[in-house]
């Protein structure tokens, strides 16, 4: 048989104490203030009787701090296992220790999440295959994809680096991976606070909150700073004092820890029972009172009809029995009660009604306020055209910041608001303003330009007449000069201008005798020329327009 | 803590899916780490009509150490150690091959196949496995007069009917590693 040998081998130190590290920033932290920051609202701290109140900052305090759990505490309650491991301790103590504020006071026992019972049976599926318990911060293995615990892979993972199931080596920085999905799942489930005595069962994200912050059963710290051990939160008031002295039994004569005392009389106690004086029966001497008031048979009672007109009264077995008959009065109690019920529901009703409508009409109110707010504003911008200078600067507004600190508006963010209105209604007008501008420039322009275009047009067709003129007076005169060159041969001036008078069709003898006689008479005869509207023509330059009229 | 939960179900789940023939107690009830369980021999096998005891000792740090199996009851065995300790060589259970995933029951079960089929190439006890070999004749003789002498009659876990004679046997020296 070989010896069971621990296989520390495989697992460098330094890559181990990193992940540690790794871990607990990865799994630990984050799932915790995860589920912290996931709650909706977290009231204030209920008043915790603790000399050192387990304050956030133990909740959120590096869980590196409660990694490094150095005393060993023991509570008679919990079941803390005597587990002595050898093999890594760390994380060992990482899930039996507890979270500590700086001044190394714990303020509550850690929940363990292995030991949580769960209100329904958790599918198979979600079971850690180590533990063998719904997984608690889960990780998932990249090559294999086998999902565990995370403390449980690591511890395995510390004896050898390879998957728990397949063998598949595994490197801690590589291989790991959380599995998110599973841990939303798993969050869902509901679980009972695992604290003695408080039955609250919630989901899993949030029992953390509900064990360290409010469960007025989960250890905490003994308020006596030289106790080192746990009791529950609403039995560890300083006034207390510490409740782990042994004082002896008041009946008894056995030594018992205040703390457990309770419980001493319960179960243990022999000596503080006493005979009830009516039925005979042996009662836990303190808890006469209230057998007498609910449990003694023979204490006499009223028949619980008693106020709808029962005048039954008797030893309390006779009036159960009455009461089961049943008594006749039931009828009409039952109907009171249901009546009584009813009016309770109807006055809540009623009250809820009350507040909802005075909620509705201070809605109302403040809704007409702004609008009329709104009004004012927009008739002050709309009289007086802002300067164009920014105020926004409170100082720079002397008006807004006056009705601000006059009272007329409520509150800063009415206060801005009010001022966004009315720089919007500003900007409005100046809109409005720089289009009517617009326009203006325009239609100016475009009469200007008008009145220009008309000119230059004008100008333009003058100086093409100009040009007209000027080319058919310089085909005059050279036509002219071409006649005296060949002066010979034409005839008398006068006889040639009365023949081509004639007609349209005239030689170029007919018109050259026509310029001879325009070059021969004086300046004054032009003017004849233009007023007699001749057509006179030159076939020859092919120009087909008369001489243009000024 | 941990493997307090994961032990009550490794119980309950042996208890109740038991292999054939056997039968699972705590030996305190308040130590879920020390389990007895009580194995009638396999029909098929040479030890039939043998009531052997085996002792589960789950280490405090189960299930990251593998457990620890022995027969309380002596047996004629190559891979269970003739002496009164009874230590079983079985893979499953060798410290290299456990794994924390590893379920009870699948171990029981193997230590049930172990009666029915011996592994005489990984012996505990090379003497008998070498018996057992070459002359399955006396080795089935010889396992058959320790059933007869030893598995019969109430099982005891205390270790009072083992032992009577542990020089019988090979003894240690000739015990091999497997």
């Amino acid at each position: 048989m070989p010896p069971l040998n621990a296989p520390e081998e495989g697992v460098p130190a330094a890559g181990l104490a990193s992940w540690q590290q790794d871990n607990s920033s990865t799994s630990y932290a984050s799932y915790a203030p995860n589920m912290l920051s996931e709650l909706p609202e977290l009231g204030p701290l209920p008043e915790t009787p603790t000399s050192s109140p387990p304050a956030p900052g133990p909740l959120l305090s590096p869980p590196a701090s409660f990694m490094r759990t150095t005393r060993p505490r023991r509570f008679s309650n919990i079941s803390i296992s005597s587990v002595a491991a050898t093999v890594g301790s760390e994380t060992q103590s990482a899930c039996v220790g507890s979270t500590r504020d700086l001044t190394g006071r714990s303020p509550v026992l850690l929940i363990n999440y292995q030991e949580l019972q769960y209100e329904s049976e958790v599918d198979k599926s979600l079971e850690c295959p180590i533990c063998r318990t719904p997984f608690h911060a889960p990780i998932t293995t990249k090559p294999c994809g086998h999902t565990f615990c995370s403390e449980c892979l690591l511890r395995a993972h510390q004896l050898r680096p390879v998957c728990p199931i397949d063998r598949r080596p595994l490197d801690v920085e590589r291989d790991f991976c959380k599995a998110r999905v599973i841990h939303d799942q798993l969050d869902r489930l509901r679980v009972k606070c695992p604290s003695q005595g408080c039955g609250h069962v919630c989901a899993r994200e949030l029992l953390a909150v509900h064990y360290e912050r409010y469960c007025e059963y989960t250890p905490v710290l003994c308020p006596d700073n030289s106790c080192d051990l746990w009791i529950a939160r609403q039995d560890a008031a300083p006034d207390k004092g510490c409740l782990h002295k042994y004082t002896p039994c008041q009946y008894c004569s056995k030594q018992v820890m205040k703390a457990g005392l309770e419980e001493h009389y319960d179960r243990e106690c022999s000596g503080n029972t006493v005979k009830c004086a009516q039925c005979d029966s042996s009662v836990v001497q303190h808890r006469m009172e209230n057998h007498v008031a609910n449990d003694c048979p023979s204490t006499v009672v009223l028949c619980k009809w008693n106020k709808y007109g029962c005048g039954k009264s008797a030893p309390r077995h006779d009036v159960q029995a009455h009461e089961k008959k049943p008594c006749i009065y039931q009828a009409i109690g039952r109907l009171a009660q249901d009546r009584e019920d009813d009016r309770l529901i109807i006055s809540e009703l009623k009250v809820r009604l009350s507040a909802a409508e005075g909620r509705l009409r201070v809605a109302e109110q403040e809704k007409t306020e702004r609008r009329e707010r709104k009004r004012r504003q927009a008739g002050n911008t709309n009289n007086t055209m802002p300067p164009f200078v920014p105020d926004l600067n409170l100082s720079n507004s002397p008006r807004a910041a006056a009705s601000y600190n006059n009272g007329t508006l409520d509150s800063p963010e009415d206060y801005m608001l009010a001022q966004f209105e009315r720089m919007e209604t500003q900007m409005e007008d100046l809109r409005k303003n720089i289009h009517e501008l617009d326009g203006l420039h325009s239609m100016r322009l475009l009469n200007d330009t008008m009145r220009l275009n008309e000119q230059i047009a004008e100008l333009g067709s003058k100086v093409g007449v100009i040009g007209m003129h000027t080319t058919w007076l310089m085909n005059v005169q050279r036509q002219s000069r071409g006649q005296q060159r060949a002066g010979g041969v034409v005839g008398s001036p006068l006889s040639s201008l009365a023949s081509s008078s004639g007609g349209p069709g005239t030689t170029n003898s007919a018109t050259g005798s026509v310029t001879n006689a325009a070059r021969n008479a004086p300046d004054n005869e032009g003017g004849r020329y233009y007023n007699s509207s001749l057509p006179l023509r030159r076939n020859s330059d092919g120009r087909g327009e008369n001489p243009p009229r000024l | 803590m941990a493997s307090q939960k994961r032990i009550a179900k490794e119980l309950a789940d042996c208890t109740t899916h038991a292999p054939a023939g056997m039968s699972i107690a705590l030996a305190t009830d308040s130590d879920v780490h020390k389990w007895h369980v009580t194995l009638d021999g396999p029909a098929e096998s040479i030890y039939s009509g043998g009531k052997f005891g085996l002792v589960v000792t789950l280490p405090p740090e189960y299930p990251f150490k593998a457990p620890v199996v022995t027969f309380a009851t002596r047996i004629y065995h190559p891979n269970v150690t003739n002496d009164n300790v009874g230590s079983i060589c079985l893979g499953l259970l060798k410290a290299e091959n456990w794994k924390p995933a590893s379920k009870l029951l699948s171990v029981l079960q193997a230590v049930r196949l172990l009666l029915v089929e011996p592994q005489p190439d990984d012996p505990l006890e090379s003497r008998i496995a070498d018996e057992y070999r070459r002359d399955r004749a006396e080795f089935d003789k010889n396992a058959r007069a320790y059933v007869q002498r030893y598995a019969k009659g109430p099982v005891k876990f205390d270790g009072t009917n083992v032992g009577a004679d542990a020089g019988a046997a090979g003894g240690s020296g000739k015990r091999s590693t497997g």
